[in-house]
């Protein structure tokens, strides 16, 4: 194993891998307690449609991943401050339609493309320094800007209208997570590939809110897990030769499975919530 | 807390802080509240009752200047609600309806109470030391300060209510708007926090808004009361709102006044 980390390919795919696993561990807090689970799904899709389309027009493809995603992270947004329609319906036809152009733009294509296949599914340990650099640039970024207006973004997820009552510019922040999400997908996508960043999004936030009740100590929970469980899928990706995402996700899910099953929440919520009735 | 408390009449010699002129709310074509003129002064207690759907909630939404009026003009500390600032609101505290906040969100009493600095400090600015001083005086006034490391969802109703009032107060606010903050509490909790709502408005000189359905439970606390059904049927010192031939204009068959004087509201169902 020691003699796999001397290799460069390996330091490169170890880094891309902690920080996309820790910074869609951490965005992914906001999206589950926001309730935007589903977005990041859509978002993911779309995403590969614009890299379909990058390979298909001869663009840069992660370029285009940046454009479709954040067209449907702001299309959604818009329609649910409408309140024209349902979340999860108008981010079902685009997450389908998005599919569906991602789907047409390969089989456009004259030859077949191993490359985008690669954004399908991810293959970490083909990260070059390049792609390395577009990760790490955008990582600081996301993370930077998360840290910058947490505390509003943190408000917005437990109740966006009581944190517009008391002065949280909330429509500007709601509009901020989206393009924070799907920035943090795009990023992702050649890691972990477009089918399984969102559970990369989703999991490691869904593991920590077993474990904890503070805002705090759920975001580093998070941020723990999500870079722990990445670092060790791309270990055993390359030890045992299988995919790089599926291990990662897999072995994510796994733990998540454990926090259920010792999550003192379930315990605790009994015990405590009585021993407050009675002394209220 | 005598029931027979001395009301001022409307004060005269004051500004309003909040100023209805024929204002109307909702969409066109869908008017949740009609032509409302009413002003509201500083340090003034007063309930806000009518059926249900009458328009209760929305003229909370437009005092916080979430919901600007589709007709006539609402002024909220001398702005016109359009052109209410993040630092306006930030003065004005809000306890929302049972039910729209996720009680089981994964935060502590005092990161929740934190919660109301965010505002008043504005962005890019971090919480420090002061804010966590005000955020637990904020929990001593609701008596809530041994919890401030309890989850949120582990606490009972009325400890919530509790927690979300302090989180109004750590705004500083001039202001505080409760929408029905006894909903889903026992007798004696619903004592409780009237009792709180009533001791931060005398200690703390707040304007305070109090919605409720419970008009037997404010009566005798209020300087004015504000009925609502869609438009405006009066407002007034309780004694002047609270005669039969207005209540039973508005409320109808679902009326009942007793020999001792008393409203009560029945067939009360919660529509949320």
């Amino acid at each position: 194993m020691l003699d796999l980390l001397a290799y460069d390919f390996m330091q490169r795919s170890l880094l891309a891998a902690a920080m996309v696993g820790g910074l869609c561990s951490v965005i992914g807090v906001f999206v589950v307690l926001r309730g935007l689970a589903f977005v990041g799904a859509g978002t993911s899709h779309a995403a590969f449609a614009g890299v379909a389309l990058g390979y298909l027009i001869g663009w840069p493809p992660l370029l285009l991943a940046i454009l479709f995603g954040l067209a449907t992270v702001w299309i959604t947004g818009w329609v649910e401050e409408r309140g024209r329609m349902k979340l999860d319906v108008s981010i079902g036809i685009l997450y389908t339609t998005t599919m569906a152009l991602g789907i047409l733009f390969i089989g456009l294509m004259k030859t077949y493309n191993a490359e985008v296949y690669g954004y399908l599914f991810g293959s970490v340990l083909s990260v070059t320094p390049e792609e390395l650099r577009i990760i790490g640039t955008l990582s600081v970024l996301v993370l930077g800007l998360l840290l910058l207006f947490a505390k509003e973004l943190y408000f917005i997820a437990f109740d966006q209208e009581m944190a517009e009552a008391s002065g949280i510019p909330a429509r500007q922040m709601f509009f901020l997570l989206l393009t924070l999400v799907a920035l943090t997908v795009v990023v992702s996508l050649k890691t972990v590939g477009a089918i399984l960043v969102f559970a990369m999004i989703l999991i490691p936030a869904s593991t920590a809110y077993q474990l904890t009740h503070s805002l705090t100590t759920l975001t580093l929970y998070s941020a723990a897990i999500g870079i722990t469980t990445s670092v060790f899928g791309v270990l055993v990706s390359a030890i045992w030769d299988i995919p790089s995402g599926p291990a990662i996700v897999l072995l994510a899910t796994a733990i998540f499975f454990i926090a259920v099953l010792l999550s003192p929440k379930r315990v605790r919520r009994t015990g405590v919530a009585h021993s407050h009735e009675a002394s209220s | 807390m005598s029931p027979e408390r001395v009301r001022e009449s409307v004060p005269t010699d004051r500004s309003p802080i909040i100023r209805f002129d024929h204002a109307s709310f909702g969409f066109p074509g869908l008017i949740a509240l009609n032509d409302i003129t009413l002003s509201i002064y500083d340090g003034e207690f007063i309930g806000v009752i009518g059926p249900n759907g009458s328009g209760k909630t929305t003229l909370c939404r437009a005092v916080l200047g979430l919901l600007p009026p589709v007709e006539g003009h609402l002024h909220i500390f001398d702005c016109a609600c359009s052109e209410l600032r993040c630092h306006h609101r930030a003065q004005i505290g809000y306890l929302p309806q049972k039910g729209v906040v996720d009680r089981n969100f994964p935060v502590t009493v005092l990161e929740t109470v934190m919660m109301g600095r965010y505002g008043a400090l504005g962005l890019l600015k971090r919480p420090g030391k002061k804010d966590r001083h005000i955020a637990m005086e904020a929990l001593a006034q609701v008596s809530m300060e041994p919890h401030k490391d309890t989850a949120l969802g582990h606490l009972s109703g009325g400890q919530q209510q509790r927690v979300f009032i302090a989180r109004a107060l750590a705004q500083q606010p001039k202001v505080l708007i409760l929408d029905e903050p006894t909903t889903g509490l026992d007798i004696t909790m619903q004592h409780n926090v009237i009792e709180l709502v009533q001791h931060l408005h005398d200690e703390l000189k707040l304007t305070v808004l109090l919605i409720t359905h419970d008009i037997n439970m404010i009566r005798s606390r209020v300087d004015r009361l504000v009925l609502l059904k869609t438009k405006l049927y009066a407002a007034g010192p309780p004694n002047e709102v609270l005669k039969p031939e207005i209540l039973h204009q508005v409320y109808g068959k679902e009326l009942v006044i007793t020999e001792k004087d008393l409203v009560i509201v029945e067939d009360y169902h919660h529509h949320h």
